[in-house]
């Protein structure tokens, strides 16, 4: 029944680490020592038993060697752990045996130790956990398998453990899978080993050492070598260190006090704080403090400030260096507000700041806006101009390309794309005559001779002269007159402008017909309605003579100007009171003298590309209007630089024009609108002129991207006449 | 200029002269680039920009009279001293000499800055105003874990954390405390010392992160000089209310992590040691101590009134100018003070075991509030039924007492911003707090109000108009929630009156205009003949972007006859303007959904 119960007790134990049985042990001795004390009377006893057996033994001679002292007391332990513990020790071997009785014999034949019992198991040292899977645990010496016991139930193996008093006593076995119970001998020796002492007791470490020769009777020594001087002498090299370290002590090199102490060496150091204290050195700088944090950077900042998640992706997009640095982010208590992870990151961009970015003294220009605006008179004062519409006058089919008016101020004539010339009545709005010319009218003029009511009209490569019927009969019956001419004109002119132009009568509307080799752009009277300039803008004929034209209407000839010209000629001018004539090419403005047929004066308006000019009723001012809105208004007795340069509109200015008795003037642009302003030329020749833009005159739509083409002011009246390309013309009264 | 400013060899004049690239400088100073550094950091001087640059854009330029200015530095041959240190250990270690290196690295030689502080800032009050950044240092670096691998070392976090509680108590003692503001990055506060603004970032209490990319030895050269700069202004602010200084804390607060509390007792003993010399300060017990903090309150003028006799009986000059000295202290104080000082006065707060206790600890005495706290060495135990407010932010509590009202502590900060007892009705634990507002941005000149800035302003007003005729009973009738709605309701009626006052002149204006407008119609009517008789119907409708386009207009034309130059300095300002409008515009929208969605949901 015993062996049964130990045999549970062994599955109980199951596999173990042999250090943690070794702890195990520890613990059960432990207990023990203060559990039984019978045992532990024992045990002394024990003790006892074996000093004094030592001492039997006596002091060990020189004869006995110190191995076998020990195995010595072995011998004896074990003679007494048998005397002592026969049935435990037999009761072992009984479980030793227990799995076939043919080793038990083996055992108990060769009784004397436990060591020399060979291992039933024959696995050799191979890692137990290779058997885990198996039923067996190894081999016996017949090469049998060894089988694995059956597993104990815990808490039966508890019941068992709580039951022997002895069950401190036993460790499992892994290897041969058995519970083995140690002797007293055997806990004894693992406490000494547990305690770091020499397993047996009566072992002494520290015994009187014993050489192993003789030397005392020996007739020679090992070395017969006479003992060196050095042995006697002191050293040189000693006595050297010891100099230099004394000579370092007195000198102070080397201090004793280990640590120097750290005195507060704490002063008021504004003490004398007088105001005269200067800071030295250059003028400083001083750092800006950094920004106060705003609503946002709250951890609970108002929800106005937090993005939505849609804006967050968004930033993402951003660059990251553009990326704002700071999220708005809420926390709904104090307390679950984090460390921020930029907290190092962000004062050391600042230390650098402090230390690396070159400082200098900016001026904070902290101006209202409104004082950068130039200051003007108030615009009541200039009155009166155009502000509002007051007339539309429809009726043209295409865009309006160009609008003039009569020097009486009673009538309007208007050119357009459709091919048709209208001549309006001013007041009324009403269309008193239309011409059907068939071609695209590229500019309508008016001559500016009151009793000679006659319109030039540039069409194609035509340029027509009409009588429009107006004025008195006396009047009509001169114009008839001028207008008469002999069918043969060409013959007359024999010269070679005769291939150029052709002067003849226009059958259809009943005047001149002036024939072109090219496209007329620009038209132009003189002053005195006599002559008429014509421009010929084209790349391919040679640019050098024949662009330009003068035509003299009395005598029906016809002048080339006889300058070069660089480049394309755009716009052209009579002088209002001098014989200077003024041609624009897309760069510049260059002025004539045409009597003493010369250069006079080369404006540069410094723009793009040059659209219109005008000359100021007094003849001294141009203004010059280009493609890309600019304006230029030159004197020309100051320089040949803009007096001043204006940007009022955003695309092309078309048309540029002065007011012939009133201090204004205007530009059109495809930007549909108009400006008004007031440019006042003072007689002291001290004083500049004075620009004030007046009004912005809207109401043209655009249409195919161009807006306002055309702009002239009434001769009397304040008034202005726009054409749009919306095919509408309009007056602008004050 | 004169010759000894000129390099052999270099130019006379001009900017080539005058500036020197940082290589230049290194080279010139022969040292090291990061002693250079050292220098600059200590020095001040920093890298300037000159209007031409002659070496290129990518160089640092520095002052040649700075430069010269290091040259002759006394700290530069500590600092070369040093490097020869190092050397020596180097080569003691590397011969295995380990006697010798160890006896060196004891006597490493070791430079102050107090002459360079007194240089760089000749008076104290010019340390006061560049005292932003020192604080904030010294605040991040006593929040700071000590890293060896960074040379981050232990005392040097003692010390940081040692100023910057002796600063706060200062500041806490005198009530110069003026703004805080709890932001994600920190709890920034903002103190007005002599005249002079200081604002600082104090991190939050928490664990900080070290990043890998920064220079710890950068921050550590700063670390040193705003160290001995601020430690210098704490002797001479100490001094100013007559406390010795450096302080000697009870060993038993500072073991508990209660620096803060235990300096401002110490301050506290010590101004009445220094006020009343006869008076021994009695060894401190937390509750007695209790007592005598309201005591003293009652004590002290009598008691300066005997010793004024006493002194005039003695006639000993210096004291007695002590004496008038502090007198005149108290009575200097300005009106901000006086306000900040009785504050929180009467009230007692309790510190509950979640609640950031450092920053509070040294908000509440700066306001004149009592605080205690959850925990050993408190001053007052929870059960103290005297207890005003209980700061809590948790939602749950255990144990709730009556009398007192549980708040959680943004409540403290809102309070202290706008310097009116708030309700604590949207405070209390558990409600969502209303948002925390920055004190230092100017509503007006940002252009957008937060919603409750506007509430607050009401009842800011309200505090203002009750607290004139009842000047006793003010404060206690506005913690009371019933006589505050009726403020509120109050405010809200002005403020309708001022609305509908308001609409009165826009509608006159717009009915003005209209007619001017129906006029203009008319004289059109007249005279047009042809196309416009139609156009009175959409004239009348055109007649709001009309007006908008003769603003435009007008606009338009000023701007024509601008030189370029002005005309692009007026666009770069309109486009800051334009910036700063759309953000209000993003502001306000988000301000009208948040609204929306409240109504809806």
């Amino acid at each position: 029944m015993k062996t049964l119960k130990n045999k549970k007790q062994h599955k109980k134990e199951g596999p173990e680490k042999i250090n943690g049985t070794l702890r195990r042990i520890e613990q059960q001795l432990d207990q023990a020592a203060d559990k039984s004390e019978d045992s532990s009377s024992d045990y002394d006893f024990e003790v006892v038993d074996n000093e004094s057996l030592s001492e039997d033994e006596g002091p060990p001679s020189e004869s006995g060697s110190e191995q076998s002292e020990p195995s010595g007391n072995e011998d004896v332990v074990s003679s007494d752990d048998d005397d002592g513990n026969h049935d435990d020790t037999r009761n072992n071997r009984k479980m030793d045996g227990g799995e076939s009785d043919d080793s038990r014999e083996v055992i108990e034949e060769s009784d004397s130790s436990e060591d020399e019992v060979a291992p039933r198991n024959t696995v050799g040292s191979v890692p137990l956990e290779w058997y885990n899977d198996e039923e067996h645990i190894g081999y016996n010496l017949a090469g049998k398998k060894i089988k694995k016991k059956e597993r104990q139930n815990k808490l039966d193996s508890f019941l068992a453990s709580a039951d022997d008093s002895k069950s401190w006593r036993k460790i499992y076995d892994e290897y041969n899978d058995e519970e083995v119970e140690l002797t007293k001998g055997e806990t004894k020796l693992i406490r000494r080993l547990l305690e770091g002492k020499a397993p047996h007791a009566d072992f002494d470490p520290y015994q009187p050492y014993v050489d192993f020769f003789a030397w005392d009777d020996s007739k020679h020594p090992l070395s017969n070598a006479p003992e060196p001087k050095r042995r006697f002498i002191p050293s040189k090299w000693e006595s050297k260190k010891v100099l230099q370290l004394v000579r370092a002590f007195r000198m102070g090199r080397i201090k004793f006090d280990d640590k120097p102490k750290k005195e507060s060496n704490l002063y008021d150091v504004w003490a004398d704080d007088s105001s005269l204290a200067e800071r030295q050195g250059l003028a400083h700088i001083p750092a800006p403090k950094f920004k106060l944090p705003g609503h946002e950077e709250s951890f609970n900042p108002s929800g106005e400030y937090i993005p939505s998640q849609e804006e967050i992706n968004a930033l993402q997009l951003i660059p990251e260096e553009d990326r704002p640095k700071f999220i708005p982010q809420r926390f709904e208590l104090y307390r679950s507000v984090p460390a921020y992870d930029k907290a190092v990151s962000e004062r050391f961009g600042r230390c650098l700041d402090l230390y690396l970015c070159p400082r200098a003294r900016k001026k904070r220009i902290n101006i209202d806006p409104e004082t950068l605006k130039p200051k003007l008179p108030s615009r009541k004062d200039l009155k009166p101009y155009p502000t509002t519409c007051y007339l539309e006058y429809k009726g043209h089919k295409g865009p309006v390309v160009s609008v003039t008016a009569e020097s009486t101020g009673q009538w309007i004539a208007s050119g357009s794309n459709d091919g048709s010339v209208r001549v309006w009545e001013v007041e009324t709005g009403r269309c008193l005559r239309v011409w059907d010319i068939g071609e695209p009218v590229q500019q309508v003029v008016w001559n500016p001779l009151p009793e000679l009511p006659l319109l030039a009209i540039a069409a194609g490569q035509d340029v027509f002269i009409l009588n429009t019927g107006l004025g008195s009969e006396e009047e009509q019956k001169k114009i008839e007159e001028l207008l008469h001419i002999e069918t043969p004109t060409a013959p007359d002119d024999s010269d070679k402008n005769a291939s150029l132009i052709s002067w003849g009568p226009d059958e259809k509307h009943g005047g001149i017909r002036l024939k072109h080799f090219k496209t007329v752009s620009s038209l132009e009277w003189h002053r005195k309605g006599d002559y008429l300039s014509t421009l010929m803008p084209h790349d391919i004929l040679p640019p050098t003579l024949k662009s330009v034209l003068i035509h003299q209407l009395s005598k029906k000839l016809t002048q080339r100007i006889p300058y070069k010209l660089r480049g394309l000629p755009v716009s052209s001018a009579f002088h209002p009171i001098r014989s200077i004539f003024f041609i624009s090419t897309k760069k510049d403005v260059r002025v004539y003298d045409l009597l003493k047929q010369k250069l006079l004066k080369k404006l540069e308006p410094g723009v793009r590309e040059v659209s219109s000019i005008a000359i100021h009723p007094g003849g001294d001012n141009v203004i010059v209007g280009s493609k890309d809105g600019k304006l230029c208004w030159f004197d020309m007795d100051l320089s040949s630089l803009p007096y001043k340069v204006l940007k009022p509109h955003k695309k092309d200015i078309n048309k540029v024009s002065f007011h012939r008795s009133y201090p204004l003037f205007s530009s059109c642009s495809d930007d549909c609108t108009a400006y008004v302003f007031h440019g006042k030329v003072y007689s002291d020749l001290n004083q500049n002129p004075l620009i004030v833009p007046l009004e912005i005159l809207r109401g043209h739509a655009s249409a195919d991207g161009r807006g306002v083409l055309d702009c002239k002011f009434h001769p009397r009246q304040p008034w202005l006449f726009t054409a749009g390309a919306d095919s509408i013309i309009r007056l602008y009264c004050h | 200029m004169p010759k000894h400013y000129r390099l052999p060899g270099k130019k006379k004049e001009g900017n080539a002269a005058k500036y020197m690239t940082r290589s230049q400088a290194v080279k010139y100073l022969q040292v090291s680039l990061s002693v250079f550094r050292q220098l600059c950091i200590h020095k001040g001087v920093f890298p300037r920009e000159p209007k031409k640059k002659v070496k290129g854009n990518h160089h640092t330029y520095y002052h040649i009279k700075d430069i010269l200015f290091l040259k002759h530095e006394p700290l530069l041959e500590t600092l070369r001293e040093i490097r020869v240190h190092e050397k020596k250990v180097k080569k003691a270690e590397s011969k295995k000499n380990r006697n010798l290196a160890e006896r060196l690295e004891r006597h490493k030689p070791d430079y102050s800055l107090d002459r360079l502080v007194k240089e760089r800032y000749p008076t104290f009050v010019d340390a006061l105003r560049d005292l932003d950044d020192c604080l904030s240092m010294v605040h991040l670096f006593a929040a700071l874990p000590a890293v060896e691998r960074e040379h981050i070392e232990v005392d040097r976090i003692h010390k940081c954390r040692r100023l910057s509680h002796e600063w706060q108590a200062y500041i806490s003692r005198t009530h110069k405390l003026r703004k805080t503001f709890i932001s994600v990055k920190g709890i920034y506060y903002q103190a007005e010392v002599q005249g002079q603004i200081v604002t600082w970032l104090t991190p939050h209490a928490l664990q900080q992160v070290l990043p890998s990319d920064v220079d710890y030895k950068i921050m550590l050269t700063f670390l040193k000089f705003y160290e001995t700069q601020l430690e210098l202004v704490n002797y001479k602010l100490y001094q100013s209310i007559n406390v010795k200084y450096p302080p000697i804390l009870d060993p038993r607060l500072e073991a508990l992590a209660a620096d803060l509390y235990g300096l401002t007792r110490y301050l506290d003993a010590s101004a009445r040691a220094s006020l009343v010399e006869s008076i021994d300060v009695r060894p401190s017990g937390s509750d007695q101590n209790e007592e005598q903090q309201e005591g003293t309150k009652l004590e002290e003028p009598e008691l300066r009134l005997a010793q004024l006799q006493h002194n005039l009986s003695s006639s000993e000059p210096g004291s007695l100018m002590r004496l008038v000295d502090d007198v005149r202290e108290e009575d200097e104080d300005d009106e901000e003070t006086k306000e900040c000082r009785n504050f929180f006065k009467g009230m007692k707060f309790f510190l509950s075991r979640e609640v950031p206790r450092e920053s509070l600890l040294f908000v509440i005495p700066a306001f004149g509030g009592m605080i205690s706290w959850e925990g050993e060495g408190a001053p007052f135990p929870e059960s103290d039924s005297s207890i005003t407010h209980q700061i809590v932010d948790r939602p749950t509590q255990k144990r709730m007492f009556l009398s007192r009202e549980y708040v959680q502590p943004q409540w403290i900060y809102d309070c202290i911003n706008f310097r009116v007892i708030l309700p604590t009705d949207e405070y209390l634990v558990g409600r969502v707090a209303p948002p925390h507002l920055s004190p230092f941005v100017d509503n007006e000149e940002e252009g957008h109000v937060p919603e409750y800035a506007e509430t607050i302003k009401r009842l800011q007003a309200a505090a203002r108009k009750e607290v004139l005729p009842l000047p006793g009973a003010g404060e206690d009738d506005l913690g009371d929630p019933q006589n505050l709605q009726g403020i509120i309701d109050r405010a809200e009626e002005i403020e309708a009156a001022e609305k509908k006052r308001k609409m009165a002149i826009l509608q006159k204006q717009y009915l003005d205009e209209l007619k001017m407008e129906l006029e203009s119609c008319q004289y059109h009517d007249h005279s047009d003949t042809s196309k416009l008789k139609d156009a009175e119907g959409p004239d009348a409708e055109d007649s709001l972007p009309n007006l908008k386009q003769i603003a435009e207009d007008a606009e338009n034309m000023s701007k024509v006859l601008i030189s370029r130059k002005k005309r692009k300095l007026l666009e770069a300002m309109e486009i800051g303007k334009d910036r700063k409008k759309a953000h209000i515009k993003l502001l306000k929208e988000r301000k009208k959904k948040i609204d929306e969605a409240e109504k809806s949901g």
